[in-house]
């Protein structure tokens, strides 16, 4: 039988967003077609998370020169995630090659195959707050969002509801509550520099990370096969519990049950067709990742959901009469305003008074400091603000750095030690046009495809915002009671190393300005819609994946509406 | 009961670092096996003083030594499998200056168990008390035998009580319950 090629919608990219996308568009009865450019991921076959340690090569150490050949680019920004056993979840470098614009620096990991990065990805799960969609508009800087926070809120909570997220209630504005199973409780040591920290400083708040770990699993949750977090550490590696969430532990499956999945891998897109006639997409052309052969997919709705990098890519590529530059660009902001978090400010110190304490389990979070700066406390040098991620946890005797030998030694390891306390700020890196990624005009992948391009740079405010993280970071240990406080110089990580790419096809109410409507809708060409991290305004300074779903949630659902009001 | 010395001479030709096919799914696992084959990055001179140093740093006791786990034919195999040029050339030289202090007095591998012990400790109290960084590829030695035992079955669950599947989370244990980890 033929493959079919007609659908209702075609999502591009089977990740965080996709994977909503077409959750819902299922839902709501269309024939989804998913497009994923990477090869299938079984759970079953392909997860790695039931290895102990000494079941896996070199003690799951990728060696050192395949890091050299094949992940230079990978392995350096996350060296806690890429594994031996894993280490297919990652791209190789070396075979998928891009640009830094002279004195730039840019790292762009990522995850091609099913479900793409929602199986490796660290989990902390935030909304933003009321003041992230009014900063831009109140400080004059780049566009206004054209949405609200309670536009938004409803649909967080849905996705919440789906997705299931540890936390706990705190009532905060700047981050409001999600829709919550039962929070990873504190460390006694966490308490104690929580007690210090709000004592000290009103205003600022320690409470347990957010994550999308499961520990009241719901009817829903276990009906897809889902179950609680088992406190193992070994999500980097896919998890056979399904107790994170992933698109490919939740919604894709969400979406399959309906009938209305089709899935194709190894597809990368490499065009959407234009009709001037219709105004609207009406092909999505992919090369085939094996054998390299074309083919064409049509459908009267489009999502792309590859990645705020490859959507915008996929734009600029589909180059017409009638776009010039690029699908859905008439504003030019296609590929401009690429934003990242940034990180590379913290500090750690050790807190006396628990070394007869240790814990059992190894979970997924640690503590989490809500942004105050230009929220409650509104003395800054810079705009926006940042976030804390961190923890309390035993020093231990790591790699057997103490001094020692024989039994003591050997003993020593059993105890917990001093307990470190260490934070590290997440900041709002601002939107900048000059900030974008590009086709390179002659150098091509093995598919045919454009290299990527990338020229981003911190701006002063992200670099005196990281200052002041760092002074703050110390001065909150300080106020909890911590000895032997270390603070590294700010050293900004480079552009994408915290992997929050966003903002290349921003969302504005003016065609002329912004890519996107506030449905994440192209003011161009009304059947293309983006909800990967491509429509954000602002970056906020919240790790962004839940926004992403919740958008892509809001704009299924309109999507569907119009298709069914016969508007589209 | 093998004496050490026996152990010892069974560890040196048996660290060829055969893969072997874990029970669980496909994962190639560096074992040590009783073949006769020779290390396969250590000479069998460095793998007799790798043996040595591992057994003195992290002894038998009630649990499992480095001996029992094969803490140094995990080393062999890390040297081979997993290291670069740089990082295998570091770890030569470091065993070179170890060996060179260690038998500056006469023949360290020669030592009684009291005598190596003693010797031993005051290489290790001098790594962690000099700057200096000639002793640095002592730590990091010390490094490899530390994480690789209780990387092994036997040093993460009987010596250190981990546990595989916690499934629960106690944010605040007493020590002395020798709870796992």
């Amino acid at each position: 039988m033929a493959e079919a090629t007609e659908f209702d919608a075609i999502v591009v990219g089977s990740g965080m967003s996709g994977g909503m996308s077409a959750k819902e568009l299922c839902e709501r009865g269309l024939r989804v077609l998913v497009l994923e450019r990477g090869p299938e991921v079984v759970p079953e076959r392909d997860y790695t998370d039931q290895l102990a340690p000494w079941e896996t090569k070199n003690f799951d150490n990728v060696s050192q020169d395949e890091v050299e050949r094949h992940y230079f680019r990978q392995y350096p920004g996350v060296p806690y995630a890429l594994k031996e056993s894993n280490k297919d979840f990652w791209v190789k470098d070396d075979e998928h090659d891009y640009v830094e614009a002279e004195g730039t620096r840019y790292e762009w990991l990522r995850g091609y195959h099913t479900a793409g990065r929602s199986i490796m990805w660290s989990r902390q799960t935030y909304r933003l707050g009321p003041q992230d969609f009014e900063e831009n508009l109140r400080e004059g800087v780049a566009i206004d969002w054209p949405v609200r926070y309670e536009d938004i809120a409803p649909w967080y909570e849905k996705v919440e509801t789906f997705v299931g997220i540890a936390g706990s209630e705190e009532g905060l504005s700047q981050l409001p509550d999600s829709v919550f199973q039962p929070a990873f409780e504190l460390t006694e040591a966490e308490k104690a520099f929580k007690r210090g920290v709000e004592a000290a400083f009103p205003g600022r708040n320690v409470i347990p990370a957010r994550v999308a770990h499961l520990t009241d699993a719901t009817e829903e949750q276990r009906s897809l096969g889902r179950s609680n977090c088992q406190l193992r550490n070994r999500c980097h590696h896919g998890c056979v519990f399904r107790a994170y969430f992933s698109s490919l532990n939740a919604t894709l499956p969400a979406a399959e049950r309906t009938g209305n999945l089709t899935m194709v891998h190894n597809a990368i897109v490499q065009s959407l067709e234009y009709d001037p006639e219709s105004n609207r997409v009406s092909g999505v052309r992919v090369v085939d990742a094996e054998t390299n052969e074309t083919r064409t997919y049509t459908s009267r709705i489009v999502f792309l959901n590859a990645s705020a990098i490859a959507s915008a890519m996929i734009l600029l590529q589909s180059q017409s009469e009638s776009f010039p530059t690029g699908l859905a660009n008439r504003s030019d902001q296609v590929g401009r305003n690429l934003m990242d978090h940034v990180s590379g400010a913290g500090a750690a110190g050790i807190m006396r008074g628990f070394d007869d304490r240790k814990v059992f389990g190894r979970r997924p979070g640690g503590i989490y400091i809500p942004r105050y700066a230009n929220v409650t406390e509104n003395d800054k040098p810079y705009s926006r603000g940042f976030g804390y991620q961190g923890g309390a946890s035993p020093l231990g005797h790591a790699n057997g750095q103490i001094p020692g030998i024989g039994r003591e030694f050997k003993e020593s390891h059993r105890r917990p030690g001093p307990w470190r306390v260490s934070i590290g700020a997440f900041g709002e890196q601002l939107p900048n046009p000059d900030n974008r990624v590009t086709l390179h005009p002659t150098r091509r992948d093995r598919w045919g495809n454009p290299l990527a391009v990338f020229e981003v740079r911190y701006s002063r405010n992200e670099e005196i915002m990281l200052e002041e993280a760092r002074t703050d970071a110390i001065a909150m240990l300080e106020a909890a009671g911590c000895e032997q406080i270390v603070s590294a110089p700010v050293n900004l990580t480079n552009p994408g190393n915290r992997i929050h790419e966003m903002g290349s096809a921003r969302m504005g109410r003016d065609p002329a300005e912004s890519v996107l409507n506030g449905w994440c809708q192209a003011h161009d060409v009304p059947n293309l819609f983006m909800t990967d991290g491509a429509f954000m305004t602002s970056a906020a300074c919240q790790n962004p994946s839940l926004t992403y779903m919740a958008f892509s949630a809001r704009a299924a659902n309109y999507a569907a509406d119009l298709l069914g009001e016969g508007v589209l | 009961m093998k004496t050490r010395r026996e152990f010892l001479r069974e560890l040196i030709v048996s660290v060829g670092g055969v893969s072997a096919l874990a029970a669980c799914g496909d994962a190639p696992v560096v074992v040590a096996t009783a073949t006769g084959e020779p290390g396969r990055f250590h000479t069998p001179e460095e793998m007799e003083l790798v043996s040595r140093l591992s057994e003195l740093i992290i002894p038998r006791t009630e649990t499992p030594g480095a001996l029992d786990v094969n803490v140094p034919g995990y080393i062999d195999g890390l040297m081979a499998d997993w290291a670069s040029e740089e990082t295998r050339a570091a770890h030569r030289r470091a065993l070179t200056e170890i060996s060179s202090r260690l038998s500056a007095n006469g023949d360290f591998l020669a030592l009684d168990e009291t005598g190596a012990e003693a010797a031993l400790a005051e290489l290790d109290r001098s790594a962690f008390e000099e700057a200096a960084d000639e002793l640095g590829g002592y730590r990091t030695f010390k490094g490899y035998v530390t994480r690789s035992y209780f990387a092994t079955e036997g040093g993460a669950r009987e010596e250190l009580q981990w546990v595989g599947v916690p499934g629960r989370w106690d944010p605040n244990v007493v020590v002395s319950d020798r709870q796992g980890v």
